[in-house]
Formats: C-alpha cells, structure tokens, sequence
C-alpha cells in the first residue's frame, strides 16, 4: 500500500509518499540522498545504518519508513552546522578514529545517543554501548578514545556554557 | 525496494486486530518491532500480503506494578525492561536478562511480546520469564485466556496461539521471600550474538537453609526447558553430590542439538558448566 507520511528529518518536515514495504534506510538514500545512512549486513547487527529516532539509536535497514511517521529523524548530515564539525565528530578526527570510514556515521551516531543518555559513562559502558558497532578496519582502540575525549570536551563545554 | 510489497493494517483495538488476522488467516502475521519479521521479509523467507500493526493499538506498551507482581505489556520494547527502575529494583534477573539481548538498537525497536511470540530456541528472555513462573495473557476471538509462559512454548516456533490471537501481556509473580536469582548466558561466537545457551537460576532460604532450587535453560531444546524434580535440595547443601545429582536431572530434560554455535557434546558440556557456575554465583551472594 502507498501511503502519505511526514517524516522529521535533521529538523526538517518532509512529506512524501512511501511503500508500506520501505525500509527508513532505502527512504533516506533514495529519496533524500542522505549518502551516510549505509547498508552493510542488513540484519541489524553491524550499526552502520543506524539513525536517531526521536534521539534513539535504531537500525533503519529493518526499520519500516512508516514506523518513523511523524518522529524526528537525526542523520550524521543532521549533527553540524554545515559549517563546523560536531564535537564527537571533531574526536574521531583528532583521534584518527577512521581508516576506510564506512562505519563511522553510525558510530558517532551511537556515541551521540550514549552521551545523551549517559554523560558521563564508565569505560565499561562505553564498551558496551557500541559493542554493536563493528569496524572491520578494526580501530576499536582508536575509537574508544574518541569516544572518550568527545564526553570529555561535551562536559567541559557544558559547565562553559550552562545550559538553558 | 527490497521487501516484496504488503499491506500495512492499522487496527485502533484488539478485537479489530483478532478480525484481521481471523479474516486474512495465513496471508497475515502480526507485527510488532518488526526486528525478526522485516528481516525475514527482507531475507524473501516469508512474505505476508498484509502485516497486522500491533502498534497502533493503544495501551499495550506499559509496565504496571500489581500487588503480587508486575505485568509487562506486549510492545514494551527490551530497552524499557533493561532501564525500568521497577524491573531492575525488583526483578533484576528479568533486566538483566533483557540487557544481553543483540545491541542496543535492536533492544529500542524489538518488543517483549514479538520475542516470545517468535519462540526460537535460543532466546534470552525465556528463561528468566519462566523461572519465576510467569503467566501470558492472550486475547483472541473467544476473548482472552491466561496460560503459564510454560505451556505457551509448544515446539521450535511454535506456540498456543491460535489463530487469530494476540499475546497481551506477560504477568510475573513477585519473586519468592528470601530468593535470589541470576540469569547467564554463553555466547559461542561474539559477544553480542544469539547465546549458545542461557541459564536462569533462583534459590530460595529460609534462616540460611535451602527451600528450593529453581532452573530453567535454553538453547538446549527445541523449546525453553524449565527444569522439574529439583524438590530434593530441600535442606540441602549445593555440595558435590547433590550438584551432581542436580546436574544429572538437567542432563536428562536437556536435547540439545548441534548448530552454529556448538555440537549436542559441547551444549551438554556447557549447560554442565553454566549451572554449576549459576548456583555458585549464588551461593557466592548469600
Ligand atoms: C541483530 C539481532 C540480534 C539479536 N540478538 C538476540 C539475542 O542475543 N538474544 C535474544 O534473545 N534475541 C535476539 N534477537 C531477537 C530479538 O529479540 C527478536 O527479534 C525480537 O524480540 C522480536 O521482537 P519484535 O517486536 O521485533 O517482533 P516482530 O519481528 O514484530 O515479530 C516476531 C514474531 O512474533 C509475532 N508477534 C509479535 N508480537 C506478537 C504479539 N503480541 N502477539 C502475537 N504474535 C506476535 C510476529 O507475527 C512474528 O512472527 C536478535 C535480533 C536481531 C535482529
């Protein structure tokens, strides 16, 4: 069945219309050419198709678009300004936390929603969190750093800037 | 488009999702996360021409604490059980339970309802559920009925839904004064996989004395096995003989198989190790 939505995405209303059978992931590429939402095992297990969901890490691959109707959709377009990267994104770079960079929107998405969820996480929780992530690059070590300095620098620029 | 296309049923209320499923039998299949039937849509392994939405009915998606228990709605998502204060301060072996399941995107989107539903052999809520004698309700065209999760597992995918029914909620009793309970799982590959096998354990006391010993496994049959005969640790202490015997019993309720993860050799060797291990943890707390 075709069907009339209105997705929230990067903080843009968009209508369009869908197949009851699209995946939020074919929806995003193909009609919104939002090129870091990437397929890889399409089985939800390796993250780099993850998107926010109402600020939730979910894997839009087996993500029905219809199931996203109306919530608010963040892609890694969705993090910076257009102009200055994003502090986690900024922690990827200066840690080298990339070789090949097939997997990285997703996971500074994933540790987007963790910081949100848990400022300040133990190394553990950390782990943990994006064990669901996987690089086959393997930068794992690297990107725990990342992942580290970005909470480190949100929490600073926190108590710099008190929030509203 | 990757799926092959379908229809997409949005029912306001049970009764009119229980119609839907009774009218389209079996060109229709409910849907709740949707995390194992997209998947295998996407995979062409099954194909329903219509999909029931069990999240547009509303009222489904609660926890609420009762007297002697809590009732977990069907559409609760993994992630809500893992993070409830109310689960994790009172039933922490079913949060626990919970958290080890997949990642954590997959613990966002899929349903306490579509993991039982779905009833593979190796899931890691089950055990947990079934050692504290947790009770479903469904509903259905002769209305709803309430069964021990025991008997909703019949066979490997298969359950005592009838057609046309709809699992509701799953009811869990308050867990008996003086016990304790841990679930372990063995992941054969990486961390994050389905588990090899899963073992629930709860010990009860009484002025430092065993009442009794609970198990309930799975990954070892085709259906999550709860173990009977155990009565006889009454008074007893878990030392080798009695373990043995213990394990003697689960031995003899177990038939496992092999798989990816391990030859029936490996999961009986295995499910020796993980209860051992389950009531030394145990023991280790008290
Ligand atoms: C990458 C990945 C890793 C995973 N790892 C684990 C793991 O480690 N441990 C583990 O235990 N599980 C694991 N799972 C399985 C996961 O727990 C299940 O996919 C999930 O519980 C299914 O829930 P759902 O709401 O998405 O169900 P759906 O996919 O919507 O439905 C599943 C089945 O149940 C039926 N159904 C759903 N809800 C109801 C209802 N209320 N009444 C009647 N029928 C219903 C559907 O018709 C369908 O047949 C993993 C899944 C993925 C994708």
């Amino acid at each position: 069945m075709k069907r009339e939505i209105t997705l929230k995405i990067n903080g843009r209303e968009e209508t369009i219309t869908v197949e009851d059978a699209d995946t939020l992931l074919e929806v995003l590429r193909d009609r919104f050419r939002l090129w870091s939402v990437r397929e890889s095992c399409g089985v939800g297990a390796c993250g780099t198709c993850t998107v926010l969901l109402d600020g939730r890490p979910v894997s839009s691959c087996f993500l029905l678009a219809v199931r996203a109707a109306g919530r608010n959709i963040t892609t890694l377009e969705g993090l910076s300004d257009g102009q200055s990267l994003h502090v986690i994104q900024q922690a990827f770079v200066s840690q080298r936390a990339l070789q090949c960079a097939y997997c990285t929107p997703g996971f500074v998405l994933a540790v987007k929603a963790l910081l949100d969820e848990i400022p300040n996480p133990s190394d553990e929780q950390i782990r943990e969190y994006l064990s669901g992530n996987l690089c086959r690059c393997a930068g794992y070590a690297d990107i725990l750093r990342a992942a580290r300095l970005a909470q480190e620098r949100q929490i600073s620029k926190e108590t710099a800037m008190p929030r509203k | 488009m990757t799926i092959r296309s379908f229809d997409l049923l949005q029912p306001r209320s049970l009764a009119e999702a229980s119609d839907l499923l009774l009218k389209h039998r079996d060109e229709a299949r409910p849907i709740a996360g949707g995390t194992t039937l997209v998947i295998l849509m996407k995979q062409r392994a099954v194909h329903y021409p219509y999909l029931v939405d069990l999240q547009s009915i509303p009222g489904l998606n609660r926890i609420a604490k009762e007297v002697d228990g809590i009732r977990i709605g069907a559409l609760v998502t993994h992630r809500t059980v893992e993070l409830s204060r109310l689960v994790r301060n009172s039933f922490p072996v079913v949060a626990e339970a919970f958290s080890t399941i997949g990642n954590v995107r997959v613990r966002e989107t899929a349903s306490v309802g579509g993991n039982l539903a779905h009833a593979d052999y190796r899931l890691d809520p089950p055990p947990a559920l079934l050692l504290l004698k947790s009770e479903v309700t469904l509903f259905g065209p002769g209305g709803s009925r309430v069964i021990p999760l025991k008997d909703f597992f019949t066979g490997m995918y298969e359950t005592a839904l009838e057609a046309g029914e709809i699992l509701v909620d799953v009811k869990i009793p308050n867990m008996p004064t003086g016990s304790k309970a841990v679930y372990l799982r063995h992941s054969a590959l990486s961390a994050n996989d389905w588990p090899c096998l899963g073992v629930a354990a709860l010990v009860s006391k009484e002025n430092g004395r065993v009442r009794e010993l609970r198990l309930a496994l799975s990954g070892l049959a085709a259906t999550p096995v709860s173990v009977d005969g155990l009565e006889f640790v009454r008074d007893c202490s878990f030392d080798d003989s009695v373990l043995d015997r213990i394990l003697g019993i689960v031995d003899e309720q177990i038939a496992p198989f092999y798989d990816l993860r391990g030859s029936e050799w490996y999961k009986r060797r295995m499910a020796r190790v993980f209860v051992r291990r389950a009531i030394a943890q145990l023991e280790s707390q008290a």
